[in-house]
């Protein structure tokens, strides 16, 4: 789990997002998938298609490995969506997409 | 037919590069469009500089660096359109027809372009990357950047490149020092570098600033492991245990967060697709776009920054005005006399900055036989879980090129398109019928390049 | 070692065609392009289809029916002999009309197939089904659909990994493979036949272009018809998807893997083998017409590929007469054929007999003064 840093500067605001149905606080920075690895960590995140648990590697929109739902959408790439108030957010862990 | 918006000229990128070319040309009065992926300007190097996270004490100098061209960028007159994914490009004209999805999906034209689509980490398999709790550094840093992140366990980095050594010393000052950091450059490299002593003197900022850093680590009771030759990653749903073998032998360390580096390479998804010709760079051990001395790859089109190859993010910003130049005197039709002398000390620059530069690559470069000597159940291509072994039944099965390869295998046909193992699939067939990278290629890129819903082109369609 | 036979060309005919003749103990060297040639083996949607064939030559509709009789045997006998699994399946096929103007010209072409053809009339099955009986076939099938015709003799499979099975069981059989050995012309010397290529002469006693468009330079060089033209199609693919029990269509089908394959257009764009955007826009917009549900799914490829056509569409078979021990192989529909290019095409070709049991394909039918 990443948390954030007790040196951290004051300059974000929270915003609030659903992760599997339950609210939770975020600075308004965070991709989806940082967001993800505040709430929950790595663990849990995403299963593959070949059945093997994933969590994002690069978080930069290169490796995919960030794919999770967002307000219905699935497969979209956590790392390129910043958060917003009121999103719905749910990790692909049951295998059903790629 | 679809109505496309017109632009004279478009920039893909808000790093260093594509800011800086933005700033230079508005400077000139000329107003580009600005298309970039994130929600903020400044690429992955000055990520959230605008509304910093953590204080300048713990990202250092080189992230600070880039304040006065974030802050020159939201005062510029641009058309600056975050949030936006170029999934296609090609060529219409004497210009460029983009695909973009910003909300929805459009589709415009531009007469001259600028591609400033930066670098990534490279692709480099071992066992067990693909398991939950190995990320690269630069994932490190971006969490960091954006939210003040740090992992709430002490993770082990292991790599290879400048990059690595800077997370673990922005760690160390954040209060969250590594456990462990495997560096895993060849072990040949300092040989090599006492045969180059001039680069070795060009570079010597390189060294001091590299030097500096493992003494702080080390003063700090992290230990730093060079000569490390294998890294495995273990665990059933996530990371428990990290291997590595150090002078011959494996040892294994509990683990849950693994953060590796192995050097960057340029983004090539918007080159190749243009199908641009590339040739592989031994220094940077990279495909890079063939450009000229002034950036071109074709008369209206400029590669500026780490995309068209590895210089890092001064050299980036010297390259985006260097392309705005070209631009300019594109769009007056002749040399403009006035830019001449701007030009010149920009080049100057470069070539000295470029010249120093040779220097990391020396320090940091991977060993060349890494791949064929991983177990063959390592993936190769995480997409479609497809391993080294089955890439090598492939080849002895008659796939001849990349683009073969990928037909037999999948390997490249997932969502990533082929990021991730589009290197390692050139090494492997490079090795086994002992041919050079270049005489290999590379796979074929095909549009999207960046995620786009059937729904969403349909959509355009209808309209 | 002395070869039998030299086949020009390393796609799926090729393959075909030369794993057909190793089988038959023929010493067999093979010449392919390099990695980024035309390659219409790539560029296809992986039907082995008889709806729509040989429409205005019955001969070719039946030999269609004869290759989709002899394709599960030739699949399974591929998979034995490599392990590589085609996702073969025959459980029929429908293909789509969008509007009632299409359906009702369908239904009128497959008829006058079947009045000129008595073999057809008894044969060819089929059944226009409108599209609420399409529903069972195709779940979710969009309103905006009017129907199709369904057939129970079509199928699919994997192209590319049939191409790859191919070229598996070929060099197990002992064929010499030379890649990315361009062959840059053909000719008759003292009785046998050489190709010069980047790499040297190769020589063999017979050869066979299955050079697809690169037939139009090298197969008049042995007095055989060049007459190929590029038709290009286009085709998206996107992620996978959940599987679901549904039949294949030529406009659209899942593929095992659980991709939607999505194409069936015909441009003429000479040599260009790009996409399009407009293309792959149009195609993105039917797929969703089709399956309204798609429009969630996202695109994760589109390609280009460049059918290989003849004057009427129709197969080339021929034998050269200038140069005997010289053959032509080409066709546009490599996947469905393949199985009767391995087999009875490659026995035709062994015992030269082309011109006697295929009178039908050969290149002199585009030399009849009108």
């Amino acid at each position: 789990m990443f948390r954030r840093s007790p040196h951290a500067c004051q300059t974000a605001s929270q915003v609030q997002i659903r992760v599997d149905g339950i609210a939770v606080s975020v600075p308004d920075t965070l991709s989806v998938a940082a967001a993800v690895l505040q709430v929950h960590g790595w663990q849990g995140y995403r299963r593959h298609h070949d059945g093997s648990p994933r969590a994002p590697l690069c978080l930069m929109g290169s490796c995919h490995d960030c794919l999770i739902t967002v307000d219905g959408q699935p497969n979209r790439q956590g790392c390129l969506v910043p958060v917003a108030e009121g999103m719905q957010v749910e990790r692909q862990g049951g295998g059903r997409h790629d | 037919m679809i109505e496309s918006r017109h632009a004279d000229i478009a920039i893909i990128g808000a790093g260093p590069a594509g800011m800086a070319a933005a700033v230079r040309l508005a400077e000139a009065g000329v107003h580009p469009v600005l298309f970039d992926l994130n929600a903020t300007p400044g690429g992955q190097i000055y990520r959230q500089l605008g509304n910093p996270q953590v204080g300048a004490g713990v990202m250092g100098e080189e992230y600070q660096h880039g304040r006065s061209l974030v802050e020159a960028f939201a005062r510029a007159d641009i058309d600056y359109r975050p949030l936006s994914r170029v999934w296609w490009i090609g060529r219409k004209g004497t210009g460029y027809d983009l695909g973009v999805v910003q909300h929805r999906a459009q589709s415009w034209h531009a007469e001259r372009l600028i591609l400033a689509s930066g670098a990534m980490e490279r692709g480099w398999p071992f066992p067990g990357w693909q398991l939950p709790g190995v990320m690269t550094a630069g994932a490190a840093q971006i969490l960091l950047k954006q939210g003040a992140l740090l992992p709430g366990v002490s993770p082990v980095l292991a790599g290879s490149g400048p990059l690595l050594y800077l997370l673990a010393w922005q760690y160390l000052q954040a209060g969250q020092p590594p456990a462990l950091v495997l560096d895993l450059a060849s072990a040949s490299r300092y040989r090599a570098l006492l045969r180059q002593p001039r680069r070795a003197w060009h570079g010597r900022n390189y060294l001091l600033k590299g030097v500096r850093m493992i003494a702080a680590l080390r003063r700090a009771g992290v230990p730093v492991l060079l000569g490390v030759d294998g890294i495995q990653a273990e665990g059933r749903e996530a990371v428990e245990r990290v291997r590595y073998r150090h002078r011959g032998h494996w040892k294994t360390l509990p683990a849950a967060l693994l953060l590796t580096h192995f050097g960057v390479v340029p983004e090539p998804q918007l080159a190749r697709s243009l199908a641009i010709p590339h040739r592989w760079e031994t220094g940077q051990q990279a495909f890079l776009p063939e450009r000229s001395e002034v950036l071109a790859v074709e008369e209206r089109l400029w590669v500026a920054g780490d995309g068209g190859g590895i210089g890092g993010a001064i050299n980036a910003e010297r390259e985006g005005r260097l392309a705005a130049l070209e631009v300019l005197q594109s769009l007056a039709g002749k040399a403009q006399d006035g830019l001449a002398r701007e030009r010149a000390a920009l080049q100057r620059a470069r070539r000295r900055d470029l010249e120093a530069r040779r220097l990391l690559e020396t320090l940091f470069r991977l060993p060349g036989d890494w791949l064929e000597v991983q177990p063959e159940d390592t993936l190769v291509c995480r997409c479609e879980s497809v391993s080294r072994g089955e890439v090598e039944r492939a080849i002895t099965q008659g796939a001849a090129g990349p683009n073969q390869l990928k037909a037999f295998t999948r390997c490249g046909m997932g969502p990533c398109q082929g990021r991730q193992c589009g290197e390692s699939v050139a090494r492997l067939l490079a090795h086994r019928t002992a041919q050079s990278m270049d005489a290999i290629g590379y796979y074929h890129i095909r549009p999207p390049v960046h995620s786009v819903t059937l729904g969403e082109l349909a959509a355009q369609q209808e309209t | 070692m002395r070869q039998d036979f030299l086949i020009v060309g390393g796609g799926v005919v090729g393959m075909a065609v030369a794993y057909g003749l190793a089988r038959a103990g023929q010493r067999v060297t093979v010449l392919d392009e390099r990695d980024d040639a035309l390659r219409a083996s790539r560029g296809n949607a992986g039907l082995t289809w008889v709806q729509g064939k040989g429409i205005g030559m019955p001969r070719y509709a039946e030999l269609s029916l004869d290759a989709v009789q002899a394709w599960p045997a030739f699949a399974e006998e591929l998979q034995a002999r490599t392990g590589v699994d085609l996702q073969y399946e025959r459980r029929g096929g429908v293909d789509l009309c969008l509007d009632a103007d299409e359906a009702e010209t369908r239904q009128a072409e497959y008829r006058t197939l079947q009045t000129v053809s008595p073999r057809l009339a008894r044969e060819f099955e089929w059944q226009y089904l409108h599209r609420d009986e399409l529903l069972e076939h195709l779940p979710g099938l969009g309103e905006r659909v009017h129907g199709g015709t369904w057939s129970p003799h079509d199928g699919h499979c994997n192209p590319l990994y049939l191409l790859r099975a191919l070229y598996a069981a070929s060099l197990d059989l002992g064929v010499t493979l030379h890649p990315a050995t361009p062959v840059q012309s053909v000719a008759r010397r003292a009785g046998r036949f050489v190709a010069t290529t980047p790499r040297g002469d190769i020589e063999a006693e017979r050869i066979v272009i299955a050079a697809g468009l690169g037939a139009q330079t090298l197969a008049p060089m042995l007095g055989l018809s060049g007459a190929v033209r590029p038709l290009r199609g286009q085709i998206i693919v996107t992620e996978r998807l959940p599987l679901i029990d549904q039949l294949p269509t030529p406009q659209i089908r899942q593929t095992a893997s659980g991709g939607y394959l999505i194409g069936d257009t015909h441009e003429d764009a000479g040599f260009d083998k790009g996409v399009t955007l407009n293309m792959v826009n149009a195609l993105a917009a039917k797929a969703v017409r089709i399956f309204p549900r798609l429009s969630q799914a996202r695109l994760v490829r589109a390609w280009g590929a460049l059918r290989v056509m003849t004057p009427d569409g129709n197969p080339l078979y021929e034998a050269s007469k200038a140069c005997p021990g010289a053959y032509n192989i080409n066709c546009h529909s490599g996947i469905t054929l393949a199985a009767f290019h391995a087999g009875d095409l490659a026995r035709a070709i062994l015992d030269d007999c082309l011109s006697q049991d295929f009178p039908q394909f050969s290149g002199e039918r585009f030399h009849v003064p009108a």
